[in-house]
Parts: structure tokens; sequence; C-alpha cells
């Protein structure tokens, strides 16, 4: 780890270079949007106008491998698109050795190569990142896949290629969870973060709503209505199975858990009024964090677990409010619109996204955690809503009504490059899982996510 | 102990009718503490009541018909209008006649919004109706509430009409 971080430094130092070139050139061409103000940072958050080039070459073959190099590739490809970071553009495959090339400074060139591994369904994958301009290796890797998990395999390179290159892992191995509709029913879904694999989760023929992670990422909180009543219940996603977790009299909703898992923020109404409550994981302990006769609800936590923002409509219409995690220091936070609602705070901590309503539309706001500098990043589009960050804080996924019935969307996090997830039946309420935490979670968690049936 | 509650009922009928006929008194008001809250915002532009058509409950015949009444909303708002209250005075003459009848009050909203609000919201209409039901003299032991914010709308449509109908306290015998 330590020899490569020279290397590091210098890509990342090219890729900040590149992108304030980028920039400077968008704020000289264009008549600098007011936006550009805030996105003078170099780092590596997607957007639409600070790209690095990628050459994608062909992927090699070696043995007979049949169609995996085409389709490992174009796995391989959509990845590189959607991380926000690059533009991709196809080449044929270097070859010899990589020779540095100065007039292709901060450009990525990207090799791969399938082999057949020791028996007939083994196969190996050996990708390679390269820093053009220099002609350094930045990610030289193999991987030993079946073609059962080429899919996975793939997120898994382009993930490494993202460390490799930016610091910061990308989150092509991640998966979104959301709410379909069918008939009456609502049901809890889940699908790859490229929209793949879209599995039923929940069966209960019922209302199930409000799907969010735990921190471990093999467990999905959920309000349901199979009771009659709207409780929370967990989703155990490495057994198919869900219990039980708060059945209070009224609504027990809006669940959102603490960075350590050791505490379920989420809306109660057993004192006669939606309150937000802290409840340990382990179901030992509740804490109320708000008090008057008011809408309170919809927490999510800092990710220093140190504050909460929420949704709370004291001063007549919902608006975004913060508070400390003990329920202390409540103040007001949105400082534009009627109507703001649906808070999350940003992995990094820096930022703060909602849903605000004007002029009778819903459109998705990215503001500063301290409430300054709101901007609007979808419009124009239908009604956008449920913003959820992704946990490299580079994207954004949120439903959004503009092509008719409500489908799920990812856009990077300054609203650029709009992507379609879902399709057919309604769907809404996406919430990103966290990056899988080791090898052995993700197969219980694919295991156990085909759900019962 | 009969007698007693006979009158209750009577006394607060007559409050209720002393508040409805003051015009912009504090049936208007939102259950907030805080009491300079701006007007909720209604879609519609007329600015003051009467209410939407579509919201008004049938018109009373003379042959006086009773059965169990939903009271209706403006949006994101949870304030008793004069129509829901009249609704409610019904709800309540109806359970006072069937005194065996035990009800639900299922709060509703229209589509627009998150799930987490709109649930939040059905169940601040709920307890507003149930509120008033027991203020009218119906013991809190015959009446329960929930919420299913805009989870099951009466109306699919997505223009004013299916809102109105949508936001509602719906009042069904158990």
């Amino acid at each position: 780890m330590p020899s490569s971080s020279s290397k590091r430094g210098r890509l990342l130092w090219l890729y900040a270079a590149t992108t304030l070139l980028a920039l400077l050139s968008s704020a000289i061409f264009h008549s600098a949007p007011s936006r550009a103000q805030t996105e003078v940072k170099l780092d590596t958050k997607a957007s639409g106008t600070m790209k690095t080039p990628l050459m994608l070459a062909r992927f090699r073959a070696d043995g007979p491998v049949g169609s995996l190099p085409s389709q490992g590739r174009a796995i391989a490809r959509k990845d590189f698109e959607l991380s926000g970071v690059f533009n991709v553009g196809d080449v044929e495959p270097l070859e010899g050795k990589p020779v540095a090339d100065p007039t292709l400074t901060g450009t990525v060139r990207v090799e791969g190569k399938v082999e057949q591994g020791q028996s007939a369904s083994f196969f190996q994958f050996r990708g390679q990142a390269i820093d053009v301009g220099t002609g350094e290796i930045a990610l030289d890797r193999t991987y030993p896949f079946t073609d059962a998990s080429l899919r996975e395999t793939m997120h898994r390179f382009v993930d490494d290629v993202l460390e490799a290159l930016t610091g910061e892992r990308g989150v092509a191995e991640t998966k979104i969870a959301y709410v379909q509709q069918n008939g009456r029913e609502k049901e809890i879904w889940m699908m790859d973060y490229d929209g793949e694999n879209p599995r039923q989760v929940t069966h209960d023929r019922s209302l199930s709503l409000s799907p969010t992670w735990a921190p471990w990422g093999t467990e999905i909180a959920f309000t349901t209505f199979k009771r009659g009543n709207p409780d929370l219940y967990l989703f155990d996603l490495t057994r198919g199975a869900s219990y039980p977790f708060s059945t209070r009299p009224g609504l027990n909703t809006a669940p959102c858990y603490s960075p350590d898992g050791k505490w379920i923020a989420l809306t109660l109404s057993r004192d006669g009024n939606s309150e937000v409550y802290l409840v340990s994981r382990d179901a030992q302990s509740a804490k109320r964090l708000t008090r008057n006769t008011v809408i309170d609800t919809s927490p999510s936590f800092s990710p220093t677990g140190r504050e909460i923002v929420f949704t709370s409509n004291r001063t007549g219409s919902p608006q975004v409010f913060v508070m400390d995690a003990e329920g202390l220091n409540q103040r007001l936070l949105t400082i534009e619109g009627s109507y703001n609602d649906s808070p999350q705070w940003s992995p990094k901590g820096d930022k703060i996204t909602y849903a605000a309503r004007h002029d009778g539309i819903f459109d998705v706001i990215v503001m500063d955690a301290n409430g300054n500098n709101p901007i609007q990043i979808t419009s124009n589009a239908g009604h956008n809503e449920n913003p959820h960050w992704s946990a490299d804080g580079r994207k954004i996924v949120f439903s959004s009504s503009r092509e008719g019935k409500r489908q799920i969307f990812v856009m990077n996090a300054d609203g650029s490059d709009v992507v379609r997830l879902t399709q057919g039946s309604e769907s809404f309420n996406p919430s990103w899982g966290p990056r899988p935490k080791s090898r052995l979670t993700v197969r219980g968690e694919a295991s156990g996510g085909k759900g019962p049936g | 102990m009969r007698l007693t509650t006979r009158m209750s009922f009577a006394t607060l009928f007559g409050l209720a009718l002393v508040l409805a006929l003051a015009p912009g008194c504090a049936s208007r008001k939102r259950v907030t503490p805080e009491a300079n809250v701006p007007p909720p915002e209604t879609e519609s532009t007329a600015p003051a009541p009467p209410e939407k058509e579509e919201a008004q409950p049938p018109v009373e015949t003379s042959t006086e018909r009773l059965a169990l009444q939903d009271a209706f909303f403006d949006f994101d708002d949870y304030s008793l209008r004069q129509d829901a209250k009249s609704a409610l005075e019904k709800d309540g003459k109806y359970l006072e006649k069937n005194s065996r009848t035990r009800i639900v009050i299922e709060g509703h909203c229209d589509e627009r919004g998150s799930v987490e609000y709109n649930l939040a919201l059905g169940e601040k209409r709920a307890r507003a109706a149930k509120d008033y039901l027991v203020s009218y003299g119906i013991p809190t032991s015959r009446l329960t509430t929930i919420s299913y914010g805009k989870e099951r709308p009466f109306e699919t449509g997505h223009d004013e009409d299916a809102w109105a109908k949508n936001r509602r306290a719906h009042v069904v015998s158990k």
C-alpha cells in the first residue's frame, strides 16, 4: 500500500489538473453558471464538466472463453460511465508494454484479458489501468471467476480502478432497495446499482414502504402494514426473512440507522403525535428526541452520528431541521422555499440533499450541511423526489415521474448524466446501500437476496 | 351519569355552533402552539371559504339520513374545516344512536409529497377527527385511528378533483 501511494498521489494531481483545466475552460466558454462557484473543489466528485478521459481497450481472450471478454467489457464500460468520473472511449488493446505519452497527460487506459482457468467453468480476468501520460501502471490485478460471477467481478475491477486512480472506491458493487407497486400491494425490492438483477425482497401482499439499509449491508429496515398497523420490521437478507422491530400503536415509520449501527432513528406516534425517536438496534431502549404538537419525521444521521437532519412542519409547512443526536439544539436549516422534505446527509458530511416543492413541482436540491447554497439539480422533468446518496457521494438516486409513472433514476451529484434504472411497475422510495464489507458478506447477501419463493 | 353526559354533549355542541358562527375564529386555526402561522396553502386560488365544492358533503335531506361521513381537508393541512366539523357532528349523532358501534378513523392524503411525511400527515388528520368526536362526547374506547398516508387513494387521478377526495379522515365502522 505505502509503495503505491506516491503513484496514486501523482495520478490524483493529474486528475486535479485536468479537472481544473476542464473547469476553467467551461467557465470561459460558457457564461459561468452560478453553481460553478461551489464546485471549485479539486476532489473526485462526479460532474458533467470534469471528467477524466478513459480509453477502454477491447478485452483479449486466451483459450476457449467464448463471448466472456465482450460481455465483461460491456459491463465494465457501463460501470466506468455510471461512475460519473470518466469519459469512456474505445480503443484496440496495447501491443507490448505501455509507453509514456505526455501529449495524453491525464488520460487513463484500461486493458483486460480473459483466460481459461484450471477447469471448464473457471476463468481468470486480468485487468490493468495505465496512466497514459507517464506510462505507469496504476493497477494490475487478476480475478478468478466463474461465468456466473462475471458481472460482480467486473464491478469489483471497476471499483478497484477508481480506488487506484482517485483514492476513493466507486459503488459498482452496491445495491439499491426500493418499493415497487403492483395493484394495491407495495413490496420492497432490490437491484444492483446499475438497475440489473431486480428482485423482490418482501412477499407480504401488503403495504411495505421506506426501506433503509443497515450500515453492514445485510439488513433492511422498512415499514409494513402486514399486521394492520404501520409497524417497523427488519429484513435479514442472509436468511431471507423479516421480523418485527417496533410495533408500537400508531406510526413506526421513516427508519434510518446510526452510522455505527447501534441505533435506528424513526418516527413514532405513540404519544398522539409523530415524533422522532432513537430505538437501540437490540430494541432494549428508546429515546424521544422531538417534543411538540406538530409533525416531526424522516430523520437522517450525519456520517459522524453526532447530528440528525429531519423534517418538521413547526413553521407551518414541512422544512428541513437539524438537531444533535440527543435531540438538543433543534434549528431550521432550509433558507429557501415553502415545502422541503426527505433530507439525507451526504456520506462525507459536507452536503444535504432533499426534495423541495416549488410551483407545485417537486425537485431535488443539494445544499451545504449548514443550510447554505441550496442548488436545484433536477428541473423541467416531472416530480423528482426521495433523493439518496451513493456511498461515495458521487451519485444520487431518486424517484421521478418524468416519463409518466414513478421510476427510479440515478444522476451525478450535480444533476448531470441522468439514467433510468427501473421500468414497468411504479417504483419509488429508493435507498442506496453501503459498500459490501467483505466478500463473505457479499455471498451471503446474494444468496439471501433472492428471497423465499 | 347518563344525564350528565347528555348535558355535556349539548354544551359542547352549542359551543361548536358558536365557534362555527364566529367567522375567522379559532376554528380555522392550526393546532400548533405558534400563533402566527401563515394560512394553509390551498391549491385553488380562491382566497376564502366556501371550500371547494368537491369536498362538500352531500346536502342534508329533510328525512335526516344518518350514516358515517368522512371529513375532508386542505392540502398539507389537518385543521378541521367547517364542512369537516359538520360531517363529524353527524358521525357523533350516529354514534350516539348506535351506542355499540366502534369506528376506525383512517387518515388519508393526496399523492403529493413523500411517503413518510404523508403517513405523519394522515395520522394528524385521523387524530384531529378523533379528538373532535371525543370532545363531542364519544368515548375514546370506541374510536381508533390509523394512517395510510397517500398509499390507499380513493381516486387515482392526478388533479385537484382527485386530490380533494383523497385528503380525508375516512370513518368506518369496525
